[in-house]
């Protein structure tokens, strides 16, 4: 066990070096840098950018920069921010709150639902068939459309809930905060609810079919009994696997959401990090994004290999 | 059913000059954002042109889009994956970190950025979509081929004398097929989805030409107003997807669960 | 232009958005007791008070010093002000300075050397928000800070040929210039940095200052909170007496995404847009709770046409074809609901430069036919002209993501074709485009340019100040233009350098270096009962006058 940690860790490492040089290879490709929106200003002359590209260090070479910017990086200096100064970590970190609030509450409300559907419609084929129907539809919604129809009717035309943000700026209460979630929280939900319904249905029905709960069900146990006890612990650790996985994937913003409904979270942080070209913030997001998706994908396979006797024998 | 309605949309998108009642960049600007009617079922855009017409032709792009940039991946992921599995030892080692690498990289904000970096165009787009969509069917045909490599009868060839190629090609492949096709289907979807959400920040399929995706893009300011706009191209990507994906689950059905992920575009 | 905020493409609404920045100083309780009844929605419906108004921003500011930043300065605007500004009419008023120096006044001296002197009388009685005097050693300050040259200021035009600030009074600067500079009134429109905190620091990392700065205006930062919203509150004792401002509190809501800006105006949840798209409008008519209020603009939309790179837009008759191959008047009435003005030339009908009568090219498409023919250009096979094998094919570029560009171009594309033009249309994202154009690597383009106050063309239009010296992107050249043009700069007298100006301006409208469309007039939609608000064609932005506005259902504050 503590070998697999192990390897799983030191293989963790170059993967994340391979993510350093494609992501940063990547933004310096992107034309036009931090200091092109400078040049909107007829006022600012040459002399004024090369003045500010040699203030950001944005006249060295390229494997330079790489070089110190990684470097730095390693050791949790993350630079400051193009667009305002600031440190990226402060810029970052004041942004995780809202996008944790968000992708937690849709993700909780996203596995009820796909636990409720799935469950019922192993008992029922009606439901079954139409819950497979429902989730197919909600894998087939484009996201944006879904939160523009949703903002349309319950902030446009019903009046009923706040179309974005985070808060109304006077009522910072419970309830106003809710109220701002709800729609977001929904369009999430439902994206992620359909495909992870679908999944656990699948192995719900693998389960089902195999010769161990087959057994159990001849020895005359209640269905349901065989359901909860059984069928679903077994089916329990791919599902929470798939949901782990996609929420990290979520709590590195969920961009399209988060603009869609001006949610001030890290995927907000993203989009105007691009226009800006604010190169420093890029980075961290996107290496933070992969950071959180290597580690969470580790804690999953270290739990498959703690929790599933079968990997763990077959290991 | 599903494959019936989605060979229907291809027979449309291929036909759209023969069957699109209007010229598909003939503005009149004297008819703007006209509702649907008999003369436009599907009333007009903000440049008073036939909606219908526009999403027809839409239909080549997005369909396109979703075709081939799914052929695409699955021809990379058929590659990383097979090799990988079949060889195994530090080339699937390599192969995997990589495949991993492109994995924790969230697709949207690497689509936007990979776009920004190459301006645009239909062909660019079918290839960025299809180089980020690959890592799913590279996964599932590495374990599948692992275990088919184990197997009696690939020893059994392999000790008659059929060199790696030979059983690569006769064996395995056919072994993989099945769970291919399934990936290939749900990636259709995916990259028409992914198509529309690019093009909602604007850097999707250019006009004049018309594509679902951008279509929507330029209907959402006039959502209120207009529904119809965004109310019909929305509706076929809904349908397109849908019978994607529901192809993609009848063949998984009688296999392992199924794939089905589409995260990427939210 | 020294304080031109010049802006091309629609980044003001487009899809580039600020950085989100900020911490929150001077922290306000966000509950506050009064807080209960001041709902925005319920405001926007009665607006019965001048507690409160709401206000739907597009993009956070970067930094709030005016000088640092390089998005609009709408927020800062309202805390730092400057010794002018400008109002709805384009005129320059003075703020901080008790009169504008002018040549007539004896504000203005010329030199035997070729230089200019400047002498600043600054208004007495005016207080930093910390209670100390400003003063011309403020002014001095801020001229001194900019030359230093470790500080980062967007930019130091203007400032650069400043050789020295003399203050003979606490109230009086008199600025030396090397050379005349015609812009100079507007030198100190953002202000002057306060001398008694920045002293000795270094202004980049001055984050206290930067994220909220001291000032003279009727309001200071309450609360930043960052990705959300900034919260002004009044001052206690504004310069311009107890009266003023009359609006307690002034909360910009940051909403990148224009259709949920504009949503969020008709739901009631912020009660002010400023800047709205002209394609929005028609959505916001009609609700009485809204006033639009529309000025003509200080920028111009406009057919960039790229010399250097697609030779035949060398020829005139080319240019002069295409020109009259749009259909202006279509476009406007149609596309833009007829809420902008056709206009002729860069100089737009509110500066006291602008020359009406100059060459207009009406809408004519078998003149335009007859003048690519006449310049040996014949239809093709496929419609297309060519000339000697070369088919008169170009791609026009514009930025992504700003729906009525995207529009126009394709109109154009239309307009084009039906006199043998092949125009394709490539849709660049608005930070992009900056770099495109500025390496001067396209055909044409489409697009604005938002100028401050000050009529300046020199760097458009001479023929030395292609980029990176300047913005001439059309890569045109004319002797006799560039001629008028530096003379125009050299010239402080307002009269004298008017009719340089409206020269150049006739020698333009002959040359057509580029295809005008129309003048960028400037929509904010605001509270029905809201006063005094007024509106600004420049990106000095609508606040100029926010000390005067106040809610009507209230009799004014004493």
């Amino acid at each position: 066990m503590l070998r697999f940690i192990v390897r799983r860790a030191a293989e963790a490492l170059p993967l994340l070096l391979i993510v350093s040089l494609l992501v940063f290879a990547l933004i310096h490709a992107v034309p036009g840098g931090p200091l092109s929106l400078y040049l909107e200003n007829p006022n600012v002359r040459p002399e004024d950018i090369e003045r500010l590209r040699r203030a950001m260090g944005l006249d060295r070479p390229l494997a330079v920069q790489y070089w110190s910017w990684i470097t730095a990086f390693v050791r949790g200096d993350w630079g400051y921010s193009y667009a305002d100064g600031r440190p990226v970590l402060e810029r970052i970190i004041e942004r995780v709150p809202a996008t944790l609030q968000l992708v937690g509450v849709s993700t909780i409300g996203a596995v009820v639902l796909a636990l409720g559907v799935a469950l019922w419609g192993v008992q029922r084929r009606t439901v079954d068939r139409v819950g497979t129907l429902a989730a197919i539809a909600g894998i087939s919604l484009p996201v944006f459309w879904l939160g523009l129809v949703l903002q349309l009717l319950f902030a446009n035309w019903l009046g009923w809930l706040p179309s974005s943000g985070r808060a109304s700026f006077t009522g910072g209460d419970l309830h106003d905060r809710l109220l701002h979630l709800i729609l977001p929280a929904s369009v999430l939900a439902i994206a992620h609810a359909a495909g992870w319904m679908l999944y656990l249905r699948g192995a719900l029905h693998t389960t089902m079919a195999t010769p161990l709960v087959q057994g159990i069900r001849a020895r005359g146990l209640a269905e349901p009994r065989i359901l909860l006890r059984h069928a679903l612990r077994l089916s329990l650790l791919p599902f929470v696997t798939v949901v782990l996985l996609d929420a990290s994937i979520m709590a590195s913003g969920a961009v399209v959401t988060e603009s869609v409904f001006a949610w001030p979270g890290i995927g907000s942080l993203f989009t105007e990090a691009l226009a800006r070209r604010d190169y420093t913030v890029l980075l961290a997001f996107l290496m933070c994004a992969s950071v959180t998706v290597v580690v969470l994908s580790f804690i999953a396979d270290v739990a498959v290999q703690a929790l599933d006797p079968r990997t763990r024998s077959a290991a | 059913m599903a494959s019936f309605t989605l060979l229907v949309m291809l027979a449309v998108a291929i036909g759209a000059p023969l069957v699109a009642p209007y010229a598909v960049d003939a503005l009149d600007l004297a008819h703007r954002r006209a509702a649907p009617s008999w003369s436009h079922w599907f009333g007009t855009d903000e440049l008073g042109r036939d909606l219908f017409t526009r999403v027809l032709f839409g239909a080549r792009i997005s369909l396109a889009i979703g075709l081939l940039s799914a052929a695409v991946s699955a021809c990379i992921g058929v590659v990383i994956g097979t090799t990988a599995g079949y060889v195994g030892r530090w080339v699937d080692a390599l192969l995997m970190r990589f495949t991993e690498a492109m994995l924790s990289v969230p697709r949207l904000p690497l689509l936007m950025i990979a776009s920004a970096v190459l301006a645009p165009s239909v062909p660019m787009l079918i290839l960025l979509v299809g180089a980020l969509g690959w890592m799913e069917t590279a996964r599932v045909l590495r374990s599948e081929v692992q275990s088919l490599r184990s197997r009696d009868f690939v020893s059994a060839a392999r000790a008659v004398g059929a060199g790696s190629p030979r059983i690569i090609w006769r064996h395995i492949l056919p072994g993989v097929l099945p769970s291919a096709v399934v990936a290939v289907t749900l990636a259709v979807g995916r990259g028409i989805l992914l198509e529309s959400a690019m093009s909602f920040f604007g850097v999707g399929v250019q006009p004049p030409t018309a594509s679902w995706g951008n279509m929507l893009y330029q209907a959402q300011s006039t959502m209120s107003s207009e529904p119809w706009l965004g109310i019909f191209p929305g509706a076929f990507i809904f349908v397109t997807v849908l019978c994607c994906n529901a192809i993609g689950d009848g063949l998984s059905r009688d296999r392992r669960s199924a794939p089905v992920s589409q995260t990427g575009a939210r | 232009m020294a304080n031109a905020r010049v802006r091309t493409g629609g980044s003001a609404w487009s899809a580039m958005r600020a950085a989100a920045s900020g911490i929150a100083f001077a922290m306000l309780a966000g509950c506050g007791a009064a807080s209960d009844d001041i709902k925005p929605a319920a405001a926007s419906a009665t607006a019965a008070s001048n507690a409160l108004l709401t206000i739907g921003y597009d993009r956070e500011p970067d930094t709030m010093n005016r000088y640092a930043t390089h998005i609009l300065e709408d927020i800062q605007s309202c805390v730092v002000e400057g010794l002018v500004t400008n109002d709805e009419q384009m005129r320059v008023i003075p703020v901080l300075a008790s009169e504008i120096p002018t040549v007539s006044n004896g504000g203005v001296v010329m030199l035997a050397d070729g230089g200019m002197d400047v002498t600043w009388k600054l208004r007495p009685g005016v207080k930093w928000h910390d209670g100390v005097p400003h003063s011309s050693a403020d002014v001095k300050f801020t001229v001194d800070a900019m030359l230093k040259g470790d500080w980062k200021p967007e930019s130091t035009d203007g400032f650069d040929r400043i050789s020295s600030v003399d203050t003979p009074d606490s109230l009086t600067a008199v600025v030396h210039y090397k050379e005349v500079y015609a812009p100079y009134q507007m030198q100190f429109a953002r202000g002057t940095l306060p001398k008694h905190v920045l002293e000795g620091r270094d202004i980049n990392t001055a984050n206290d200052y930067n994220r909220s700065p001291l000032g003279t205006g009727p309001y200071r930062i309450a609360e930043w909170k960052t990705g959300e919203h900034v919260l002004l509150e009044k001052v206690k004792d504004y310069w311009r007496g107890p009266g003023f401002p009359r609006i307690e509190r002034i909360l910009f809501r940051f909403i990148p995404n224009t259709n949920t800006r504009i949503n969020q105006l008709k739901s009631g949840e912020v009660q002010m847009v400023a800047l709205v798209p002209w394609d929005k409008v028609r959505e916001l008519r009609g609700l009485s709770a809204l006033r639009i209020n529309r000025v003509v603009g200080n920028g111009y939309e406009h057919v960039t046409l790229n010399e250097k790179r697609f030779a035949p837009f060398r020829d005139l008759k080319v240019r002069q074809a295409l020109a009259h191959a749009i259909d202006r008047q279509q476009i406007v009435s149609t596309m833009l609901d007829s809420l902008v003005e056709i206009v002729n030339g860069p100089i737009q009908p509110l500066s006291w430069a602008y020359e009406p009568n100059v060459r207009t090219y009406p809408f004519d498409p078998a003149k335009a036919r007859a003048l690519l023919s006449e310049a040996g250009w014949t239809p093709g096979s496929d419609g297309t002209r060519t000339r000697n094998g070369q088919s008169l094919s170009f791609t026009l570029i514009t930025q992504a993501g700003f729906a009525i560009r995207e529009n126009i171009a394709q109109v154009l594309q239309q307009q084009f074709k039906d006199v043998g033009v092949q125009m394709n249309i490539q849709l660049i994202d608005g930070t992009s485009i900056s770099s495109v154009w500025f390496a001067g690597d396209f055909d044409a383009m489409l697009h604005w340019w938002q100028t401050g106050a000050d009529p300046e063309l020199t760097l458009f239009f001479a023929s030395d100040r292609t980029p990176p010296a300047g913005r001439n992107i059309n890569y045109f050249a004319d002797d006799t233009l560039t001629r008028l043009l530096y003379a125009s700069d050299r010239t402080a007298d307002q009269t004298k350098r008017g009719e340089l100006l409206r020269e150049a301006q006739v020698r333009i409208a002959e040359l057509v270096p580029e295809l005008v469309l129309y003048n960028t007039a400037k929509i904010d939609v605001v509270p029905a009962n809201l006063r005094n608000f007024k509106g600004n064609p420049t990106n000095a932005g609508p606040f100029w006058n926010v000390h005067e506005w106040e809610f009507a259902a209230t009799p004014p504050a004493r």
